[in-house]
């Protein structure tokens, strides 16, 4: 069966979002722009298998993160933060005066495990309902709450603006320049 | 689904912890605002009219 001019549109439509997740992934614009023709080409093949008036963006998402799950253990399961660079930048700007720069947001959102920063982007960012997220992350919906809970709390952790410890730098900034010296 | 009421900063539990009106929720829209709003190269219209022009002989299956 030929793709239609819809299901082609409708692929263009969602590239913007594709990489915008795939960044969120990969933190590499080439590697996300890979996975991303990659999950086009993909999506195309098996366009039979996408059941129309249900989400195309979750599909394709669900598509995205499988290819960067397989490339990932292809490769070895690369370290995050293999050189510690992050870290050490992490350590240097807390939050001022409640003024969270955007730099030091993606920063923290780097140092994350992949598992708990693409929950929190499905659900904080790109709209998804917790079933739909679960779906994509193929896990269950409780799993997915924890682990938005668990990326919310370590991002405030990170850029101290929890409501109870915002003025604590020093505790937390040890904390990571330790584990980073370890 | 979207979060428009208006929330406290720090509801944890069935709320929407990450709505607009928390310093996280909108600091994740406007990181993944600034991806989505990236200029898309080429390479995938591109891509796509190729795919088009592939005849489905090549089939797998």
């Amino acid at each position: 069966m030929a793709v239609s001019q819809g299901f082609k549109t409708d692929l263009l439509a969602a590239i913007p979002s594709l990489r915008a997740f795939a960044m969120s992934l990969a933190q590499n614009s080439d590697k996300a722009d890979d996975l991303v023709q990659e999950t086009l080409v993909k999506a195309w093949d098996k366009h039979e298998s996408f059941q129309p008036g249900t989400n195309l963006k979750a599909w394709l998402f669900t598509i995205l993160r499988n290819e960067f799950y397989s490339q990932m253990r292809k490769r070895g399961r690369e370290v995050q933060d293999s050189d510690g660079a992050m870290t050490g930048r992490l350590a240097v700007h807390p939050a001022q005066q409640g003024q969270l720069d955007l730099e030091d947001f993606r920063t923290a959102l780097e140092k994350l495990p992949e598992d708990q920063r693409e929950a929190i982007i499905l659900i904080g960012a790109s709209g998804f309902s917790y079933e739909e997220a679960a779906e994509i992350c193929q896990c269950a919906v409780g799993t997915i709450k924890s682990r938005v809970s668990r990326a919310r709390n370590r991002l405030q952790e990170i850029l101290q603006i929890s409501g109870e410890s915002e003025y604590g730098p020093d505790s937390i900034a040890s904390q990571v320049m330790g584990s980073n010296a370890a | 689904m979207k979060n428009d009421g208006k929330r406290p900063p720090h509801v944890s539990d069935g709320g929407d912890p990450l709505g607009t009106n928390s310093q996280i929720g909108l600091k994740l829209k406007q990181y993944y605002a600034d991806l989505v709003s990236e200029e898309v190269p080429d390479r995938f219209a591109d891509l796509l009219r190729q795919l088009e022009q592939t005849p489905a002989a090549a089939k797998k299956g």
